[in-house]
Parts: C-alpha cells; sequence; structure tokens
C-alpha cells in the first residue's frame, strides 16, 4: 500500500502583525494542537519565544509595517516575508500566511511565487457573511488601489473561480459594485469595466452568471456571490463594514447589560446572539486570499489574535488543498 | 574591477542585452517580444506601471546574476528608466563588452 503523501507545512510570517512574534507563535501552535496542520515559522529564532517544538525556517530581517512595500522586498531578501514566500515557491510548505504589511505580502508573492499567466493584477478575495447562504465574495479588497477596466473582468474571472472551489457555487453570480442598479451609474472605470463585463465571452468562460451592478447594500443580502471593484473601494468597503459591526455588536452588549431586566433577558438571548455576533466578527474569518499569483498566498489583519492567525493557519490550508491556483490555470486555458 | 561585480562569464554584447531585456518585458506584459522597439516608452507605449518594472528589474537580477556577481539595479536608478533603451544602456553598462 502506498504511503500517504506527506502534508506540506503553512509558511507563516512570525514577525508580521501588530502585537509581536509571540502572538502569531501562539496562533500558530494553536492550530497545530486544534486541527493538526504542520506550520513552518518564518522569521528571527531568537524572537519567537517557545515554538512549541514546530519547525523554523530562520529570516533575520523585518519589513516593518510602514515600510514602502516594492522597495523593501527588493531590499530585505532575508526578511521573514520574502522567506515565506520562497517556501511556498521551493515546495517547503503549501501556503504562505502573513498579518503583516500587506502591500510587502502582495510584493513578496508577486515577485517569488510570479503571476498566473493571464492575470495581469493578482487581487485581494474577502469573502462575506451572508444569512443562511454561502458567503458572497469581494475582490479586490486592496491590492491594487488604481485599476483598469479589464482586471475587473480578471477579478470577475477569478472570483467566479473562487467562489466555485470554496463553496460549491456551480454557476456564481458575478456583479460590479456601484452606486445604482440602473445601467450607465458609476464613474470612468466601473462604466468602462461594465462595458466589457456585458460583452466579451468571459462569463462563459469561467462558467459564471453575470449579473451587472450591485450596489453597497447588497454586499451581505445574498444576490451576488461575487462582486467584484476596484481595490481602494473594497478596502474602504471592508474596513466599513468591519467597524461598524463590531461597533453595533459593543453597543447592544453594552445595553444588554445596562439594567437588570436587560441583564435577565441578555442571559436568556446569549447562546442565541453569540453564534450571530461570531458570525460578523471579522476576528473569526481569519485570512483573506491573493488570487492571481502561483501559489496560495493569505493575508491576515495586522490586528489579528492567536485565536485568529489559528483559524488563519487553517483556511490557507483548505485553500491550498482546493488546488485554486490549478482551477485558475484551467480556466485560462480554456478561455475562448 | 571592484570583487562584488567580477564577471563569471563573458561579457554580453549589446543585441545580447537588448535580447534580454525584450524577452523579459514580453514575458511581463504577455506581449511578443518584437513587439517591443527599443525605443519604447514603458509607460506612454507599452503601459507597463511601476510594479511591472520591478518586475522586470527582478528578473533581470536573478538572469544576469550568474554572469555578474553582485548584479543589482539600484533603486534610485530605477526612476531614470522610462524606456527600453535606458533599460538597456544602464544594463550595458554594469555587464557589457566595454564595461
Amino acid at each position: 500500500m502506498a504511503a500517504e503523501p506527506q502534508r506540506l507545512p503553512v509558511a507563516v510570517d512570525a514577525m508580521g502583525g501588530d502585537h509581536g512574534p509571540h502572538v502569531i507563535v501562539e496562533g500558530a501552535r494553536l492550530a497545530t494542537e486544534r486541527y493538526g496542520i504542520p506550520v513552518l515559522l518564518v522569521g528571527d529564532p531568537d524572537r519567537m519565544g517557545d515554538t512549541g517544538g514546530l519547525a523554523v525556517k530562520p529570516a533575520l530581517e523585518v519589513v516593518e509595517m510602514g515600510a514602502e512595500p516594492a522597495a523593501s522586498v527588493r531590499r530585505l531578501k532575508d526578511s521573514s516575508i520574502v522567506r515565506a514566500a520562497e517556501a511556498v515557491r521551493d515546495g517547503e510548505a503549501c501556503a504562505l500566511l502573513s498579518a503583516g504589511n500587506t502591500g510587502a505580502a502582495m510584493a513578496a508573492s508577486l515577485l517569488r511565487l510570479g503571476r498566473i499567466k493571464g492575470i495581469s493584477r493578482p487581487a485581494i478575495a474577502v469573502p462575506f457573511p451572508v444569512f443562511d447562504a454561502t458567503p458572497t465574495t469581494l475582490l479586490d479588497c486592496g491590492a491594487n488601489a488604481e485599476c483598469q477596466p479589464e482586471w475587473l473582468v480578471q477579478f470577475a474571472e477569478m472570483g467566479a473561480v473562487y467562489s466555485r472551489v470554496r463553496f460549491g457555487i456551480a454557476n456564481p453570480r458575478v456583479g460590479v459594485l456601484t452606486i445604482g442598479e440602473e445601467a450607465g451609474k458609476g464613474n470612468d472605470l466601473v462604466k468602462a469595466a461594465v462595458e466589457l463585463l456585458e460583452t466579451g465571452s468571459w462569463a462563459t468562460d469561467c462558467g459564471a452568471d453575470y449579473i451587472g451592478n450591485v450596489e453597497g447594500r447588497d454586499l451581505m443580502a445574498g444576490v451576488a456571490d461575487v462582486i467584484v471593484c476596484d481595490g481602494f473601494t473594497g478596502n474602504v468597503v471592508l474596513k466599513s463594514l468591519e467597524g461598524g459591526m463590531a461597533i453595533a455588536q459593543r453597543r447592544l452588549r453594552s445595553v444588554m447589560t445596562s439594567n437588570p431586566d436587560a441583564a435577565a433577558a441578555a442571559a436568556v438571548l446569549e447562546p442565541l446572539v453569540t453564534p450571530v455576533f461570531d458570525t460578523l466578527d471579522a476576528e473569526k474569518t481569519g485570512a483573506a486570499l491573493l488570487l492571481g499569483v502561483r501559489g496560495v498566498s493569505c493575508i491576515s489583519h495586522g490586528s489579528s489574535s492567536a485565536e485568529t492567525i489559528a483559524r488563519a493557519v487553517r483556511t490557507a490550508s483548505d485553500i491550498a488543498a482546493e488546488q485554486i491556483v490549478d482551477h485558475l490555470r484551467d480556466m485560462i486555458d480554456g478561455r475562448s | 574591477m571592484p570583487a562584488e561585480t567580477h564577471m563569471e562569464q563573458s561579457p554580453m554584447n549589446r543585441a545580447e542585452v537588448l535580447e534580454l531585456v525584450r524577452d523579459r518585458l514580453a514575458d511581463i506584459l504577455e506581449i511578443e517580444p518584437d513587439e517591443i522597439n527599443e525605443g519604447a516608452s514603458f509607460a506612454d507605449d507599452l503601459d507597463a506601471d511601476s510594479l511591472a518594472l520591478i518586475e522586470l528589474v527582478e528578473a533581470l537580477e536573478e538572469e544576469l546574476a550568474d554572469r555578474t556577481v553582485g548584479f543589482r539595479i539600484d533603486d534610485e536608478d530605477l526612476q531614470d528608466l522610462k524606456s527600453v533603451r535606458d533599460a538597456v544602456d544602464y544594463v550595458y553598462g554594469k555587464v557589457g563588452a566595454e564595461s
């Protein structure tokens, strides 16, 4: 009987994140203990603390959170983010996870893993929860502040493949984010992209169902499976929703403990409400995926807790097992 | 000759440098090499943005590292590379037969 192939670890950038290496290491340890996922910690061994026996790939430089991404990646060749990307490129790891400088994670992924042929620019894909339904994936959530109309078509193709592979949606409904449902609404970029999205064969090629314009309020309403926009807009939408939901939750919890009657009611409601809150909590979802590079590259918020990192490691491992890069290549090869 | 930039192989002539730059750029921009003229501007004629140029620089450094130890395109020089000719002249100045 053939031996089961050895599972490759997730390369975790141990130096990335706002809270220091110990939080990332703790999250990596949690992922291994709880989910059985092997992890390769990449960074300065002297700053990691107790790694609990996890494998370590030394990298003695760090791209700081505020550093200029591309220049830093070029200059700091022994940085944790660069070495982690190289671990994926060289087949030492199945995926990369970083909670550090997002631009540097993108630059390192682009320069070390390379772009998939036929994709001009990678995009950050983030699944948003939809009640009683599969998530809606928004991309780009921040990789490209300035976009060309053709790139939005490619985001639509990649989003459709991601949605099918990750969430099992056979013919993902794809919309473009703008300021009104009616045709002709939007800025120059959106209008030019809509023209391409309405006329090309891309939807047939990738098995998507193009549904036209969608608005911000549709994001979590289940009207689309994939929504595309430029990275500036997507990042503003992402952070606005996360911030708004966090404030709403805090306010609701405050009201629920404001007097004895409310507290008594809250005790009854708590088991019902908490899972809803968890669904809406960005900390519980873990990682976003950089789609369009020749490897799995996942990005977490800099503020991620150890719990979030553990979930993100699991997400990265799952996405690697789903072979999303191969599916994207197949789609591009099949373009008419 | 500085030790960190000494030649490991025979120096390249200018036509070889042009071919290398053209091939790598074509690969990055996903166009045919013969669509790239030496006089083409990266931004105006080839629609190559700053990220594409960094991809080009990284590719050239990787390709030429074996030939010229320590070969590197300095970040501060990048802003002066506006056209294919600029890039070819720059690289040829570092690895060329007359350098």
